[in-house]
């Protein structure tokens, strides 16, 4: 199944588009289009959402198509064909 | 005073006191007592404004006090140590105010040999203080008056005879009792309150200060080993390590927009369609050179930029922060960043907050679209949203007061609304006086919250929008926002009053007092706090700042949000139909107060409440107000 990731700033970065379609297996979660992206681009993605000494994903929100979720309790929240996921930069501060 | 037994360090242990009017000066040891119950920084600074002011003066007349003042932490390696505080009654909101810098005033101020200064009375002739290495030096400064800030440093550093000394100084705006003048710290903004204004009103054009004294901590090993932990932690977080360092607060521009919250067209809307071409993005591929950071602070926020376009070529500037592009530009409804960058920096030479005068012009704006002032009244300016080549004469007419139009917006945007009149009112984006800054009222109902009963108005620092907008509690809804919101309006005064710079707050907080802020007052100062009186002492310079609004008049009528904020809906965009209703807010502040322990009534903090956090005289003296 595929869907369309959304990303900017330092995602977008490390991805190198701000728009990219990603095949995942049929009954994909969260949780694995954040595993391919880990595989995909390693230490460099990893570095923009894991805090690197608990090694847990900093709190951030995703949107799947225009529905907000959180990185603290959504992970595991299906996805389904055609969806277009954003993640929102973690950013504290401003 | 106890100041010969004083026994904490981070501190100097001395403040410096002038009395402008007569141009005499003395130092005033801290007390164990004041360090213990209100640590430094804000809290330090309420408490003595509280004593030596008497309500209802004009904060712009000889009877108000300028502070300036640090905390324990300033001086020290722990991160982002590097804050100086202002602090006085504000001319914007007639209510206790405090205003913090980062760059590298406050470590000096204490490198030269105080915490902090206190400004009384009012000085006949424009003068300037130095302070070199413990040495007080009243000076004249009519040859500075009229001078752009940066312009005023410079002459300062010939003067002084080197540049490495640090200087606060005011613009023309402050001069001219501007009502949000700003005061410049180096390329950092004493920013909101207006406090330059307070400042010039005592004809104080700057203040320089420079030193080698050291600031002892009492056990070197023991806050290394706490220190090395601590910047691990700044390395290892993705908001301190990678994305501060890359794009800096302009990084919410994306961020905000693609939620749909991000102030448009003076808040017609919250989503803006070229947003991309104001985000960090496009600002870090255009003008940032090189990034710069404060002292002692390994997240580098800062972000130097140089403007080459035609029009206003050759502009150098600190920035422009995400406020900035907020205010400057979408409120203003355009989206050119390099006028974005050089109206900033107009603002700081002219010594305007940045966020007051892209509002107000905004505001302005929305006048005009709805014909509610006359061709006369703008001088012939035709005020559309979007006209990006009217930023830059605008803040002009408003830094200098030139014009019915600058002198009426230079009194801030509350103040504009009731002369202009004509239900203007309905769209003045304030609270108590102070304009909102780029953070959504509407799309966040707990940080709605904090706007209504922030004792600054409408601050995004007394709550914050990071617990929501980044999912660490449920954004869309307003069951527990009560506590929510008290409690990180407890973090965010303990670290006012440290000083530490909010920005880093995954590491210090960021929904609560965290140990870790407890570990850098001990490591720093030899205090013995426990999270649970490190809570308590926040909680207490609360509910002394409350008691400071309650003698000026605030309750619970007064914590409220923009008409517009609670009336009209988000019109597009992800966060399309959210709103906060009256009846939302006063569900919340029920909750809120009932957390604190205040007067559901009229938000008044109870007896017991001011007496439980010790706070007793301070119980007596509201008996007169309830
Ligand atoms: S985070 Fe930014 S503003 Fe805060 S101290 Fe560091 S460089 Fe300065």
């Amino acid at each position: 199944m595929q869907v369309t990731l959304k990303s900017f700033a330092n995602i977008k970065d490390v991805i190198g588009q701000s728009t990219k379609c990603i095949e995942l297996a049929p009954g994909a979660k969260l949780s694995d289009l954040f595993t391919y992206l880990n595989r995909e681009y390693g230490e460099k993605f990893n570095r923009q959402v894991t805090d690197q000494i608990s090694g847990k994903l900093v709190p951030f929100l995703i949107l799947i198509n225009e529905k907000t979720f959180r990185s603290t309790t959504d992970m595991e929240t299906l996805l389904n064909e055609g969806d277009t996921v954003t993640i929102m930069i973690p950013f504290d501060g401003g | 005073m106890d100041g010969n037994n004083f026994i904490y360090k981070g501190y100097i242990g001395k403040m410096l006191r002038i009395n402008l009017t007569n141009g005499s000066w003395s130092d005033v040891p801290l007390t164990n007592e004041l360090a213990e119950k209100y640590i430094g920084g804000a809290g330090m600074a309420a408490r003595i404004l509280y004593d030596e002011l008497k309500p209802g003066i004009d904060p712009l007349s000889p009877d108000n006090k300028v502070i300036f003042l640090t905390g324990p932490v300033e001086g020290t390696m722990i991160p982002t140590s590097c804050r100086i505080g202002c602090y006085a009654k504000s001319p914007l909101t007639n209510s206790f105010f405090h205003s913090s810098a980062g760059g590298h005033f406050g470590p000096e101020l204490k490198f030269a040999g105080y915490d902090g200064i206190i400004f009384e009375g009012r000085s006949k002739k424009p003068v300037y203080l130095f302070i070199d290495n413990g040495l007080v030096e009243l000076r004249d400064a009519a040859h500075l008056w009229g001078l752009d800030s940066n312009t005023t440093q410079h002459r300062m550093f010939e003067e002084l005879g080197s540049d490495e000394i640090q200087i606060a100084s005011i613009g023309p705006a402050g001069e001219k009792l501007v009502r949000f003048a700003c005061i410049i710290c180096g390329s950092r903004a004493l920013g909101r309150g207006g406090l330059g204004a307070v400042l010039g009103s005592k004809n104080v054009k700057a203040v320089a200060v420079r030193g080698h004294h050291s600031v002892d901590v009492p056990d070197i090993r023991k806050i290394k080993m706490f220190l090395e932990d601590l910047y691990a932690r700044f390395s290892a977080n993705p908001s301190t390590a990678e994305i501060l360092p890359r794009y800096g607060t302009p990084v919410l521009v994306n961020a905000n927009n693609t939620l749909g919250l991000f102030g448009y067209h003076n808040w017609q809307d919250e989503y803006n369609p070229e947003s991309e071409r104001l985000s960090g993005e496009t600002m870090r591929k255009k003008i940032v050179k090189r990034d710069k950071s404060c002292y002692a602070c390994p997240a580098r926020c800062g972000k130097f930029s140089i403007v080459e376009s035609v029009s206003v070529e050759g502009c150098c500037v600190e920035g422009p922060e995400y406020e900035d592009i907020f205010s400057l530009g979408s409120m203003c409804g355009h989206s050119d960043i390099e006028i974005v960058a050089a109206a900033e920096r107009l603002c700081d030479d002219i010594g305007l907050d940045a966020i007051e005068a892209g509002v107000a012009i905004a505001f302005a704006m929305e006048c005009y679209q709805r014909k509610l002032l006359t061709d006369k009244q703008t001088d012939g300016m035709q005020l559309d949203f979007g006209r990006s080549d009217l930023i830059i004469p605008m803040i002009k007419k408003i830094g200098m007061r030139e014009g019915y139009l600058g002198d009426v917006l230079a009194e801030g945007v509350k103040r504009a609304s009731e002369k202009i009149g004509k239900g203007s009112g309905q769209f003045a984006m304030q609270n108590k006086g102070l304009t909102y800054p780029g953070h959504s009222a509407r799309g966040m109902p707990g940080f709605a919250l904090g706007y209504a009963t922030g004792p600054r108005g409408a601050s995004h620092h007394d709550g914050r929008p990071t617990g929501e907008r980044t999912g660490l509690v449920q954004r869309d809804t307003i069951e527990g926002k009560g506590e929510y919101t008290a409690r990180i309006n407890h973090l965010n005064i303990l670290t006012d009053s440290m000083i530490v710079c909010h920005l880093p707050e995954a590491i210090w907080g960021p929904l609560d007092i965290t140990d870790t802020l407890v570990r850098c007052i001990n490591t720093t100062t030899g205090m013995d706090l426990n999270l649970e009186n490190a809570r308590l002492t926040a909680e207490r310079i609360w509910n002394l700042i409350r008691a400071f609004g309650v003698r000026e008049g605030y309750r619970r009528e007064h914590d409220t949000l923009a008409p517009r904020f609670m009336e009209e809906p988000i019109k597009t965009g992800p966060s399309k139909d959210m709103v906060i209703s009256r009846e939302m807010l006063d569900y919340m502040l029920d909750q809120y107060y009932e957390f604190r322990g205040w007067d559901k009534k009229t938000g008044i903090p109870t007896r017991e409440k001011l007496q439980e956090l010790g706070l007793t005289d301070i119980a007596d003296d509201l008996d007169a107000y309830r």
